[in-house]
């Protein structure tokens, strides 16, 4: 294991364990992030507050803690999300080629040529209501993590239909066929597990990819909504008070920065796993 | 070669269609309508104006049969009236599209130009201190958020050193060129430190396939020098899979222009599009996100073009 | 590399440092927003209000001090002096007269001078249907508008209102160059315009200065009018930079590319306390209350909110003071009504609602909600004090404020649970069809502005009537009704007080709004520069930009 993916999984650790574990840590060390205190906002950091406080006099290091819950939660299930979409849309694409394949690729392709910003501002500004659907509850999590999978699928699309292409011509494949398997159980049983490693790497890619987006539209108020902390939502209110709390625009930065740095390290030393083409002998 | 292109262009033109259908729907899934923005920040309008301004404004109609009009008036080339800015939209548009023009084009070719040779220069010495440092880069400039990098480089080189003016445009009577070009380097540098770490990834990539190659060995031992071999066919095997990131970078840099615009109070196509779809403006809004999609469409159809130029084992129809 | 040099060969060539305000004859002004039209009557803006009213002047005012004043006219006509007069409608109802001579020497831009012909072409664009003018309605009350000479201007009102003289929204369009762009085709008019076809044109301007450029979505040029008939300005030329982000625009005047950020439309409170703290050496800092209430609507259709115990308990577990005292360090005063205390119209007998826990709890109490489960009161039925607690996402110190008020609640057994939505949701949907529980949000109101839309039984929006009304809440009380019909038409001061101080006496005891506090414009001024004075309301300090000058 080189020296990179070591301190990507070095910085991973803490910070995975940290959002799984956020509320029995802020049970032990006594902060409740979402505790108001107005007589210490602004504090800089200190014993009892190693990271400062923010506006309302809330921990940061605990609101970085649950923000990491939320971001990674966020972004984790919108990768899930974008990665069975776009499983499903490339295997029936790669499988079943022809006509399907070329409509299912052109809807791929219109996707792909959305501009993604804006068009996730309109679809984050839509009323679900109108819709039919729920409002969203919570800060909406699932909604955000909805639309920004809504992105993220096309390119799980395109690796695997690559990967069912080339699987469909193996032998072990149309033995399969010839014994009369339907599609279904081929997809399933045959052409899916052996396309673990696209599908572990592109979803791997996307969750840093989700990460960014959800701290864009969290930036321009459109995604978690607070009180919830997430680390897009904390750097919004800390631009206007940049020079006198600069460290309340420093931490949520860095952790982001981090963490998608070393989720992409990491799907990059998967990616050399799965393909030693790359690597020098 | 014409009728893949043509063929390609009426998959465009159909995805456009279907894009502009389904925004100017979404658009209208919108809750309230501009005249309710009008209202709510205004005592003094009754209901009845608000009546009489939907009506005017052509609110009151079904969403489906407002689209209709408007891509018959597009067919036409009426692109309609800006409701908010009371002029056509191409007139509102051009002045921000050209200074995102501006913008985008010197960030791509700064973060190529800085991109492909630190791709190269690691690729070349696999391994080594360069390459890691290269590397550890290119990870970290392409998970930089980029309004916090926008925020750090105001604070550092404008606030704390007085390098640099904070917004991007100076006002007319100042703008002389190095004026203009003075404001442009922070946006270009936060836009072009994002992009060029992920070149240097995929150039990185790329180029080291192209090292491993037998060739390669070959001409290395014939004596040829390094930067030959660097120069010469590694370069251009290794501008394949580069173009094609190359081309669907650019379409996003419109995107991510967005927040650097909003920063840098850089009046270009992002700011214009959140304004707006936040203000409903139907128009405009449709005839900014076409632009966008149709620059995304055009870079796709150029990368596969360079693709095949290229490489020429792979003909015309991609390999995707 | 060679990219690197070339930057490094530009950076050498600049001047380093900000730019130095030697001569000071140009100010730069920054503020948050980009007026997109610059036509006077159509769509209103607050910042195309700052701006223009540097380069036009309507007829009258409210001045610093919140008394009408005469801008492009003589003398303000009243009653008392016969400008005003009553006259007999031929419909047989009564309507008001009101004469207005125009100043002698005020001129357009190109010299042309200011005429009654003016105000029939403004009169004309307002009432026209179709013109895509905001509010018409106000246009349409003016019956007719008749040119005694050049300069004297008759308005025949359709009734009679004690606001019969105020004509601060009334502006002259240039009859010469507007009045056939606008009878060419009335209905396309507002994209016609001179004003934002030729902006530049001198003639659109009857104030100390006019525009003379405009930079989409970025700036605009003012440069003086040499034929403005009041006070020379001091400043040759003004730039009025665009920066929407507060966080670039504080970057901005620190580095000295901006000399003043407008206190109307410029920095948060939050962030001018903080700058306050730092850069008291370059600024003085004006905090002015404005006509901004914020405030907490309660939707009474709701069960628990029928009550009036229930409403004044919520007021009662607030300790408002504190919250303005520890966000704001004071500097936005807590609210007893929608009328400001700098109001002529304020009662100061209007009961206050202090910080009571025990009262609150009490009233709870009575009100049926006696048990406590999981810290929220709950009644015999079961049901919990629990509503859904919504205002505009994204803004800053309003999500603050949600989040010490929510937790304030939480001691006396109230839940506040937060839903937040974007500003054109909140309006447009949640609030206009009154699908909230309690939404908190501010109202801007010019000085003694009768309440009829927004606590009026007739006015609260239901579907029957397309959702039109802003009586939120759903308030019905016959007295308010009476006493604000006759508000509308009582013109002895003595006696509207008297209405006024009752009106906001039911107000303050109903509840069935939550005051909050008035919202405070700040004011970073740098020191050398004089001459701004803030108003407080909606008549920004831009109406006497020509007072403005350095030390």
């Amino acid at each position: 294991m080189n020296l990179r993916l070591a301190l990507a999984l070095a910085i991973l650790g803490p910070v995975a364990l940290a959002a799984l574990l956020a509320p029995q840590i802020a049970d032990l060390v006594g902060h409740d992030p979402a505790a108001v205190d107005l007589m210490q906002r602004y504090a800089p950091p200190s014993a009892a507050h190693p990271l400062g406080t923010d506006e309302l006099g809330r921990d940061v290091l605990m609101r970085l803690v649950f923000g990491a819950r939320v971001s990674l939660a966020v972004g984790l299930a919108a990768a899930l999300a974008a990665a069975a979409i776009g499983t499903a849309i490339g295997l029936v694409s790669g499988y079943f080629g022809g006509r399907t394949d070329a409509v299912l690729m052109r809807v791929t392709d219109a996707v792909l040529s959305l501009p993604v910003l804006p068009v996730l501002i309109v679809l984050a500004a839509v009323d679900p209501a109108k819709l039919g659907l729920p409002a969203g509850d919570g800060g909406g999590l699932a909604r955000i993590a909805a639309i920004v999978a809504a992105f993220g699928w096309p390119t799980v699309a395109r690796l695997v239909r690559a990967a069912t292409l080339a699987l469909r011509a193996r032998d072990f494949v149309r033995a399969a066929g010839a014994l009369g398997a339907g599609p279904l159980r081929i997809m399933a049983v045959h052409i899916l597990p052996n396309c673990t490693a696209p599908i572990l790497v592109a979803t791997a890619l996307a969750v840093g990819g989700t990460i960014l987006f959800e701290s864009v539209l969290s930036f321009l108020g459109l995604g978690i909504q607070p009180p919830v902390p997430s680390w897009g939502n904390m750097l919004t209110g800390a631009q206007e008070t940049i020079w006198q709390a600069p460290w309340l625009a420093l931490w949520p930065g860095l952790a982001i920065l981090a963490t998608v740095a070393s989720i992409n390290l990491v799907a990059d030393a998967l990616q050399e796993r799965a393909d030693p083409r790359l690597t020098r002998r | 070669m014409i009728r893949y292109a043509g063929a390609r262009a009426f998959q465009g033109l159909v995805v456009l269609l279907a894009a502009s259908f389904a925004i100017y729907m979404l658009l209208g899934l919108m809750p309230g309508d501009p005249v309710d923005l009008m209202a709510s920040g205004n005592p003094d309008i009754t209901p009845d104006d608000v009546r009489r301004l939907r009506e005017l404004h052509g609110l009151d109609r079904p969403l489906a049969a407002r689209y209709a009009d408007w891509l018959v008036a597009l067919l036409q080339g009426d692109l309609g009236y800006s409701r908010i800015f009371n002029k056509p939209v191409l007139a509102t548009v051009a002045p921000y599209l050209a200074n995102t023009a501006a913008l985008m084009l010197v960030a791509f070719a700064l973060a190529l130009a800085v991109g492909l040779p630190l791709g190269l220069a690691a690729a070349s010495r696999r391994g080594g201190f360069l390459d890691g440092a290269i590397n550890g880069f290119a990870f970290l400039s392409a998970a930089t958020p980029t309004f916090w990098l926008a925020l750090l480089l105001i604070v550092v080189f404008a606030v704390v050193l007085g390098w640099l003016p904070a917004s991007a445009l100076p006002p007319p009577g100042e703008d002389g060129l190095a004026a203009r070009a003075a404001g442009l380097i922070l946006p270009v540098a936060t836009l072009a430190t994002v992009s060029a770490g992920e070149y240097a990834r995929h150039m990185r990539a790329a180029a080291s396939e192209a090292l491993a190659q037998d060739w390669v060995r070959t001409a290395r031992a014939k004596g040829a020098s390094e930067f030959r071999v660097l120069s010469g066919h590694v370069l251009r095997n290794a501008l394949v899979p580069v173009a094609t990131v190359a081309a669907l970078g650019f379409g996003s840099l419109f995107s991510g222009a967005l927040v650097t615009e909003t920063v840098f109070a850089y009046p270009g196509m992002g700011k214009l599009i959140y304004d707006a779809i936040m203000g409903s403006d139907f128009n405009l809004a449709l005839a900014c996100l076409l632009a966008a999609s149709t620059l995304v469409i055009v870079a796709n159809f150029a990368a596969d073009m360079v693709y095949a130029v290229l490489d020429p084992r792979i003909g015309f129809g991609g390999a995707r | 590399m060679r990219a690197f040099a070339a930057l490094a060969l530009l950076l050498g060539l600049m001047q380093a440092g900000p730019a130095a305000t030697q001569a000071r004859d140009t100010l730069t002004i920054g503020i948050t927003q980009f007026p997109s039209t610059l036509h006077p009557m159509i769509d209103s803006m607050a910042a195309k209000s700052y701006v223009l009213h540097m380069a036009r002047r309507p007829l009258t005012t409210w001045d610093k001090d919140w008394k009408l004043v005469c801008l492009m006219c003589v003398d303000l006509p009243t009653f008392e002096n016969g400008g005003a007069r009553r006259v007999t409608l031929p419909d047989g109802r009564e309507g008001a007269e009101v004469t207005f001579r125009i100043h002698p020497d005020a001129k357009w831009g190109d010299g042309r001078p200011v005429t009654a012909a003016d105000a029939i072409l403004a009169w004309d664009v307002g009432r026209h249907p179709r013109s895509g003018v905001a509010s018409g309605e106000a246009y349409r009350r003016i019956l007719n508008v008749e040119a005694r000479d050049a300069k004297t201007v008759v308005f025949t009102n359709e009734r009679v209102t004690f606001s019969y003289n105020d004509f601060s929204q009334f502006e002259f369009l240039p009859d010469h160059v507007e009045r056939a762009r606008f009878e060419a085709d009335p209905e396309t008019y507002r994209r016609r315009t001179a004003f934002d076809t030729e902006p530049g044109n001198p003639a659109l301007a009857n104030g100390p200065y006019r525009v003379t450029q405009v930079q989409p979505g970025a700036a605009i040029v003012l440069e003086q009018n040499p034929h403005w008939h009041g006070a020379k300005p001091h400043f040759r030329r003004i730039v009025v930079r665009v920066i929407e982000n507060t966080a670039a625009l504080e970057a901005n005047l620190l580095s000295g590319s901006i000399d003043y950020v407008a206190g109307e439309l410029g920095f948060t409170l939050d962030q001018a306390l903080a700058l306050e703290k730092r850069q008291a050496a370059r600024f003085d800092f004006v905090y002015v209350p404005s006509l901004l209430y914020e405030h907490i609507d309660l939707n009474l259709d709701l069960a628990a909110l029928k009550d009036v115990r229930v409403r004044r308990a919520l007021l009662h577990a607030l300790d408002r003071e504190a919250l303005v005292r520890q966000l704001f360090e004071g500097k936005q005063p807590v609210a007893r009504s929608f009328v400001n205390p700098r109001d002529a119209s304020f009662s100061p007998d209007t009961p206050a609602y202090a910080f009571d826990l025990p009262r609150a709890q009490a009233l709870l109490v009575e009100a049926g909600y006696d048990r406590v489960v999981d810290s929220v009161r709950q009644n015999a039925a079961g049901e919990r004090l629990s509503f859904d607690f919504g205002t505009t996402a994204g803004n800053r110190i309003r999500e603050t404020v949600q989040q010490v008020l929510q937790s304030q609640w939480r001691r006396a057994g109230i839940e506040a649970r937060i839903r937040n939505e974007p500003a054109r949701v909140f309006f447009g949907e949640s609030l206009r069809q009154r699908r909230f529980q309690m939404a908190m949000y501010a109202w801007f109101s010019a000085p003694e502005s009768v309440p009829r839309t927004t606590l009026h039984s007739e006015s609260i929006p239901t579907e029957a009537n397309g959702w039109a009304g802003q009586n939120q809440p759903g308030i019905r009380n016959a007295d308010m009704d009476a006493a604000i019909d006759a508000l509308e038409r009582e013109l002895d001061p003595g006696r509207r007080k008297a209405i006024w101080a009752r009106v906001q006496r039911i107000y303050a005891e109903e509840a069935w709004v939550l005051p909050l506090y008035y919202r405070s414009d700040p004011f970073a001024i740098p020191k050398w520069l004089a001459g701004i004075e803030p108003t407080g309301h909606q008549y920004y300090s831009t109406l006497r930009v020509e007072h403005w000058r350095p030390r």
